[in-house]
């Protein structure tokens, strides 16, 4: 059943590749505006779970509600629009190295078909809001591994999403690196954002000191909403 | 508008980045495409020369030599009044000779050895347009070769015949090399885009997270495709073109051929145009073939 002040909601979603499940049973509530990190040793589930959030995979069993949408459920055709709505963060940033770090960013406003103006704005907003405004000219290559994720983070959140999800955004960072990272994460969520951080690094955990769902073959074992 | 210019811009980048790839199908294309135009060159040609000679179409009706003028008057009338004859022409034993005489110059003297003049007298018949078919011609020339004072009818019926039936061939050949070619091209334009693909997939995979439709991540290999395809065939037709004027000029050079060069044509404007459109056509073909399964990776 919906839970109306929940945004993301899970009701025994299963799902597995081959046989192997991935994912068994796991039913979990992130309310609007929460902070929940995601924790798991490699292989527990926590990738599979955010695929199927963004509607990337379809559950075996179960409901996946985002913002009321059941996202098992939707068409092919209504998958970008779901997509548009939740900013997605990568641990290897995934920016095109041939665009400038302006045009990285700008990316989710044009596939919206947002205006020049508009598209402006916006990118320079989320650029400041990272602290890499002055990198916007730059590509990708030229910059580190912080400025990077930074960027990532940008582009995530450059058109307002209501959810943002980032799958082990910190590990190719330094342990400074990280905690500048998950500062922002926090400003962002502090914005009203709902953020849910996969990672298996447990000091993340500590910088952030939020709530935490862990997951071990595919089940929750700790701290279901 | 900066999304159509993102997507055009795309397109443009995609063509540029896999510049050798791009020429390389641009020139098959071509060549493909002027394979395909020959053909339908030649047979345009052809079918317009048929049509030409079946619309030029005479039948005579030779006189016995026996006959007498009420006989030539009656003939005259019930020709006249026939619905196949579009107009009609009397051609005397006399009238015969002296065009004969303008025709074959240097070979009027074995006329005069014979003594009397050899040549027949005849109506030359234009058929109504309605009657023109080879049947229609064949019936009235056996109903009118029945006729008291008709020697002989005779009309080109037959090589107009032979000249149709290649020309029927021709058109079967050329829809079945079309055909093929047409899909080598595909084949050829979609392998280039797969592979342009291929290189982006990456950047496809960042658009598709990012909420991008499967139409905004289709879109510039279509107008690639359009691209390719279009460039190829109006190469294609610069090189027939090209070839075209050669034959025509070789030709016209050739004495036994003079004046051949005059009835052949090229495509009109419209046929080039139309040319260069299914060269589109066909490279956007390609392109959709290749992105099929863009966007439907959800299992």
């Amino acid at each position: 059943m919906f839970v109306p002040e929940a945004i993301i909601q899970l009701i025994h979603v299963s799902k597995s590749y081959d046989r192997r499940a991935a994912l068994s049973d796991v039913t979990l509530d992130i309310a609007k505006g929460e902070f929940v990190l995601l924790m798991g040793a490699s292989g527990a589930g926590k990738s599979t779970l955010l695929r199927l959030l963004i509607g990337e995979e379809r559950p075996d069993q179960g409901q996946i509600f985002v913002q009321g949408k059941n996202v098992g459920r939707l068409k092919q055709a209504e998958v970008p629009y779901l997509r548009r709505k939740i900013g997605t963060v990568f641990q290897d940033f995934r920016l095109l190295p041939n665009k400038t770090v302006f045009e990285n960013v700008s990316l989710p406003l044009i596939v919206q078909r947002a205006s020049m103006a508009d598209i402006r704005r916006k990118v320079i907003e989320a650029l400041r809001a990272v602290g890499v405004e002055h990198k916007k000219d730059q590509f990708p290559n030229s910059l580190s591994a912080g400025e990077r994720q930074r960027v990532c983070i940008a582009r995530a959140i450059v058109n307002g999403p209501v959810v943002l999800l980032a799958d082990e955004p910190t590990g190719n960072l330094d342990p400074e690196r990280t905690a500048e990272i998950i500062e922002l994460f926090k400003l962002i969520n502090a914005r009203g954002t709902t953020v849910v951080v996969a990672t298996h690094d447990p000091h993340v955990m500590t910088l952030a000191n939020r709530r935490a769902l862990t997951l071990a073959q595919g089940t929750v074992v700790q701290g279901p909403g | 508008m900066r999304w159509l210019w993102y997507l055009v811009r795309e397109a443009y980048a995609n063509l540029r980045t896999n510049r050798l790839t791009t020429v390389v199908a641009i020139l098959t294309t071509a060549f493909t495409l002027a394979c395909v135009g020959i053909f339908l060159l030649s047979y345009v040609n052809l079918r317009n020369a048929a049509n030409w000679l079946q619309e030029d179409i005479k039948i005579i009706v030779y006189l016995d030599d026996a006959v007498s003028q009420e006989e030539v008057q009656t003939l005259r009338e019930r020709l006249r009044t026939d619905r196949l004859v579009a107009a009609l022409r009397y051609i005397s034993k006399e009238e015969a000779l002296g065009e004969f005489r303008v025709q074959f110059p240097t070979d009027f003297h074995l006329l005069e050895g014979l003594g009397e003049n050899p040549l027949p007298a005849s109506f030359v018949v234009t058929p109504a347009p309605d009657f023109r078919s080879p049947e229609a011609v064949a019936r009235w020339a056996e109903r009118i070769g029945g006729m008291a004072g008709v020697a002989k009818i005779d009309y080109n019926q037959e090589w107009i015949d032979a000249l149709a039936e290649v020309v029927r061939y021709l058109e079967l050949t050329a829809i079945a090399v079309g055909s093929i070619l047409s899909a080598a091209a595909v084949t050829i334009i979609g392998n280039t885009i797969r592979l342009a693909l291929f290189a982006r997939r990456e950047e496809v995979e960042i658009l598709r997270l990012v909420g991008a439709t499967g139409a905004f991540i289709r879109i510039p290999y279509l107008l690639e495709g359009a691209v390719l395809g279009g460039a190829g065939s109006a190469l294609a037709l610069g090189m027939l073109k090209a070839g075209f004027e050669v034959f025509r000029h070789q030709i016209g050079l050739v004495g036994r051929f003079h004046g051949f060069e005059e009835l052949v044509s090229f495509f009109p404007l419209s046929v080039s145009a139309a040319f260069v459109a299914v060269g589109m056509g066909l490279g956007i073909v390609g392109s959709m073939i290749s992105l099929l399964r863009v966007g439907e990776r959800r299992r």
